[in-house]
């Protein structure tokens, strides 16, 4: 069986992150998100990959190649423009052959396990075409299915506004028939449609997904699928050519090559310090904290549940928490991210002139790739700062005015 | 459901088949057999009970064979009898079949079998096949025409498979509408209901599709269609599970699969005819005394039944716990005691019994597995045929002991005068509903209920309230709980609550209530009240209802809000809701759902 990756989506609401990368090559936990799709890939048998990418797709051309390092033959399909996950897969059929399934995968979804060998399975022991399915918290945003006896899928109501529901949605991984591409067509790309085609001449079976799984819509959700992959380390990972004096190292930690720890710093797993990375005197690093390669970060900062692409430098005295920071960002020292509102409540975010709930009580900041902020900010919980910007030092004296 | 299974090998497969139904069981236990061939004829050791009981007694492995067929049978209708049991053999004894389904047309089949001096020995569907391949080999031909031949005589649905001294090399069979796969292993070849048949010896497989049949032997196979004898080309499968994922047929616990087969389960007690329930309910009228008797779950749906005969019918039904019964209640002459329970062996229900017996009472059951010692035992008997239930945790049996009782009492009511005719059609038609109730509630809830476990898993210490019928719902629901999640939680009514445990109220433990509809007005509103005397002793509150006002009102900490049902069946609505809650509960908790520590699922000791 041959797999099908869908990686062209832009991520309309991964700003600042959207911008400049696809979102499969956002990191979490040190590693782009589609090394662990094609992971998962590997472990179930699978050789033959093909990956659509969109308009940014060139990073993951450049990173993975023909797939050598992975074990995998790729092949990439280019969608030029957004036009949708229908006509991405329209534009891969030729990459498939009639009578076989095929294995299709959103490469915007982090589980904590292999959910591919779930559905595999499924689809094995049933011989009918399979999705997987989960239990979200919210259901708002995905196809909700209804299920028989059999688990057999019966219908699939996408983004409900009639009610609340509470059912098992679509969690984006599939075994489809060959067939699947002339429903979709017929079906004017609308993959709804072609799924509701599919159930009737086929049906459709269900494969529940009981784990870990996050689907990355928004900016915050690479922070719980961080939290969720950190939780499946079992080992530490040190390098052996690492700098390290008097500091302390608790817990399951990955750390990189060259990095170097200076004493008085505590570091506590699971955490991820990437290759080069400077870790200063007396810095803490909190659980679940994710720092990418060749960053610097300065005397006494702490850090806590926030993922750092990478390049960055991160001034003395700072606080992250709750936060995600783009490549080659640059923090002025004393700069605190303020990870609650006053009174606790939810903190929403301003996305678009909207507000969008996160469901989240703590939460700090999101940096855009490339912006220098100068020393002595505070930054209020859930702001989202764009990329490539320039914010000057914060003065306090002399004040305004004088 | 039952489970087909059959090997041809170059040394003795008769071990094997017997592991081979050991996998299968799950489909169905009530009887099981094995046929041989070894010289002349076929032979077969058949009898009732569980596999490893049934391998033992018959002494299976002592007969030898190179190829055999096997059979597990769970019946829904018909006698659990040695004779019913699987294999069947033909008058001459040597072509032994196997079937899976229902052959619609056997009546006709079998008379015109009879009128051509065929005997029969069983009162199965499943006999005429034997007869029919001996009767189609009259005319000379080879087997496998005369196989052919019966097969499209069949109407309805079929897995058969079938062997014979007269091709003592082969293993024959086919089917419609019923599932049937080969195994292909080393020199020896497999055949199965399902996977689970030949899953220890091999994991490449060849699904058979419905109007095709193949001949089996041990070198190949070849598959054809029955109609026009095509040959039929397929991909060999490669199974690439385990053995309980198969079983579990994709869900990832039994419990939630038997969780979700209730709309169906309801169903089939929904089809128990209705003279049968009148039989019963007549003499639940004459009886003297009304005892509803069982343990465990089973009591928690006796009691239900309690407050269903004493709102609905106007009689005092007293539900007793079976272990208690004999010293709690003097059950005499002309008392009827109805028992109940899903596997008929619970040691305590039993005992109850035969002590009733001995006293001179009438009894009755509600039973879910056909010969069992208590469906045997009882005078009068209804199957709930909910299927093999496997998780320990009672689900699907417990709603349809609810459902059966609740019929029963509907049945009494009309023949009583307590309600009438039309009330009595108004509340079936509410009965008739449920399953697409249940299923509706199922796929729209299952979310809401996941969440609010996941947020109160933590929490090991609860109170579990309600008022009315809901007190058995309360109780049940903490049974579930404390079964599969390990949590500490005591079932109470809530009136009770004021005298004497609300003393126990402080912000550590938590109290679950479980709701009337609102248009129950007396009920829900003392329900409201006994939530207010919590939540003023600093206690927290979690609810499951169906009132927006309510949910609006900010009284409770947090809560399941239910879809509105009407109030005779809503509770059973709460039953299901309060599985799905335990359900997630345990799995959030990474608890052992399917076999919680210290559980057995029929406990047949005192």
């Amino acid at each position: 069986m041959k797999a099908l990756i869908l990686a062209a989506g832009g991520g309309n609401n991964m700003a600042p992150f959207s911008v400049s990368r696809p979102k499969p090559m956002l990191h979490i936990a040190g590693r782009p998100i589609l090394d662990y799709t094609l992971e998962m890939l590997r472990e179930s048998g699978f050789t033959d990959v093909n990956i659509v990418r969109g308009p940014f797709g060139d990073s993951i051309h450049k990173h993975y190649g023909t797939g050598a390092k992975t074990g995998l033959n790729i092949n990439y399909i280019h969608q030029k423009k957004a036009e949708g996950i229908g006509h991405a897969v329209l534009l891969a059929k030729k990459s498939f052959n009639p009578g076989d399934h095929f294995l299709l995968i959103y490469s915007d979804i982090v589980t904590d396990d292999n959910i591919l060998s779930n559905v595999l399975q499924t689809f094995h022991f049933s011989h009918l075409p399979t999705a997987g399915i989960v239990l979200p918290e919210e259901t708002g945003s995905f196809g909700n299915v209804y299920l028989d006896r059999d688990m057999r899928i019966t219908k699939i109501v996408e983004k409900p506004k009639r009610k609340d529901l509470g059912n098992y949605v679509l969690a984006g991984a599939f075994v489809l028939p060959y067939s699947f591409f002339d429903l979709l067509r017929k079906a004017g790309g609308d993959m709804m449609r072609a799924f509701a085609a599919l159930i009737k001449k086929e049906g459709m079976k269900a494969s529940i997904w009981e784990q870990g799984w996050i689907d990355i819509g928004y900016p915050w959700d690479i922070l719980t699928a961080n939290r969720v992959i950190m939780d499946t380390w079992k080992y530490s990972m040190v390098h052996r050519d690492i700098n390290v004096k008097d500091a302390k190292i608790k817990g399951p930690v990955h750390i990189e090559e060259g990095v170097e720890i200076r004493s008085g710093a505590i570091i506590e797993g699971p955490s991820f310090i990437g290759r080069g990375s400077y870790i200063g005197n007396n810095v803490l690093v909190r659980k679940y904290s994710s720092i990418g390669p060749e960053s610097i970060v300065g005397f006494g900062v702490e850090l806590k549940n926030c993922v750092i692409f990478g390049k960055a430098s991160v001034g003395r005295l700072s606080y992250i928490g709750d936060s995600v920071i783009g490549m080659n960002v640059g923090i002025g020292s004393g700069t605190m991210t303020i990870n609650q509102n006053i009174d606790k409540s939810e903190i929403a975010v301003r996305f678009n002139g909207r507000k969008v709930k996160t469901g989240m009580d703590k939460l700090g900041a999101f940096i855009g790739d490339g912006t220098v902020l100068g020393g002595g900010h505070s930054i209020r919980a859930g702001s989202v700062i764009g990329a490539g910007l320039t914010v000057p030092h914060h003065h306090t004296y002399p004040p305004k005015g004088r | 459901m039952c489970g087909i299974s059959g090997i041809i090998s170059s040394a003795d497969v008769s071990g094997k088949l017997v592991e081979s139904l050991r996998n299968l069981e799950y489909r169905g236990y009530d009887s099981c057999g094995i046929a041989l061939l070894n010289g002349a004829g076929a032979t077969v050791r058949k009898n009732i009970g569980y596999v490893a009981d049934v391998a033992e007694k018959e002494l299976f492995t002592d007969v030898k064979g190179r190829v055999g067929i096997a059979h597990t049978r769970w019946a829904t209708h018909g006698k659990v009898t040695s004779g019913n049991a699987h294999p069947h053999l033909c008058c001459g004894g040597k072509t032994a079949v196997v079937h899976n389904g229902i052959i619609t047309n056997y009546r006709k089949l079998k008379s015109d079998l009879i009128r051509k001096k065929h005997s029969f020995k069983s009162e199965t569907d499943s006999e005429v096949v034997a007869h029919l391949i001996e009767e189609n080999l009259k005319g000379g031909g080879s087997l496998e025409a005369a196989f052919i031949k019966a097969l499209r005589m069949l109407e309805g649905s079929f897995a058969v498979a079938m062997i014979s001294p007269g091709e003592p090399e082969k293993i024959f069979c086919g089917r419609n509408e019923s599932p049937l796969i080969l195994g292909l292993g080393e020199n020896e070849n497999y055949i199965g209901s399902d996977f689970n048949a030949f899953v220890e010896y091999t994991r490449n497989a060849v699904v058979l599709e419905d109007g095709e049949y193949a001949v089996v032997s041990r070198e190949g196979y070849e598959i054809r269609r029955i109609g026009d004898l095509e040959p039929i080309e397929r991909d060999i499968l490669r199974i690439e599970w385990d053995v309980e994922t198969a079983r579990k047929g994709g869900y990832p616990h039994y419990m939630l699969k038997e969780i979700h087969e209730q709309p169906s389960t309801i169903g089939q007690v929904l089809e128990i005819p209705e003279e049968h329930i009148r039989e019963m309910a007549e003499k639940m009228l004459s009886a003297r005394n009304l005892f509803l008797m069982g343990v465990g779950t089973t009591y928690y749906s006796a009691m239900m039944g309690q407050y269903y005969f004493s709102s609905i019918a106007g009689i005092p039904a007293y539900a007793l716990s079976s272990d208690e019964a004999p010293e709690s209640a003097s059950i005499g002459r002309n008392d009827l005691v109805l028992a109940v329970s899903q596997s008929g062996e619970t040691y305590d229900t039993l005992r109850a019994l035969k002590t009733a017996v001995k006293n001179g009472a009438r009894t009755a059951a509600i039973v879910n597995v056909i010969g069992s010692s208590m469906a045997r035992m009882a005078e009068s008997v209804i199957m709930q045929g909910s299927g093999p239930e496997i998780c320990v945790v009672s689900t699907k049996a417990a709603t349809s002991q609810m459902l059966t009782l609740m019929r029963l009492a509907l049945e009494v009511g009309a023949l009583n005068g307590a309600i009438k005719p039309a009330r009595k059609k108004a509340l079936i038609e509410k009965l008739n509903g449920l399953p697409s109730v249940i299923s509706d509630f199922l796929n729209e809830y299952s979310g809401f209920a996941r969440s609010l476990a996941q947020r109160h898993a933590g929490h090991d210490s609860w109170l579990y309230l309600g008022r009315g019928v809901y007190y058995p719902v309360a109780l049940e629901s903490a049974l579930k709980v404390k079964e599969v999640a390990y949590q500490h939680a005591e079932g109470m009514p809530a009136g009770f609550l004021k005298h004497g445990t609300i003393a126990l109220i402080d912000d550590k433990i938590r109290s679950m209530v479980f709701f009337p509809p609102q248009a129950e007005k007396e009920l829900f509103k003392t329900t409201v009240s006994a939530v207010e005397e919590i939540k003023a002793r600093g206690g927290k509150v979690v609810a499951f209802h169906s009132s927006k006002s309510l949910a609006n009102s900010g009284l409770l900490d947090d809560q399941l809000l239910l879809p509105k049902a009407h109030p005779f069946i809503a509770p059973i609505v709460s039953i299901v809701a309060a599985q799905l809650y335990a359900y997630f509960t345990a799995t959030a908790l990474g608890r052992n759902v399917d076999k919680p520590r210290a559980l057995a699922k029929s406990v047949t000791v005192a």
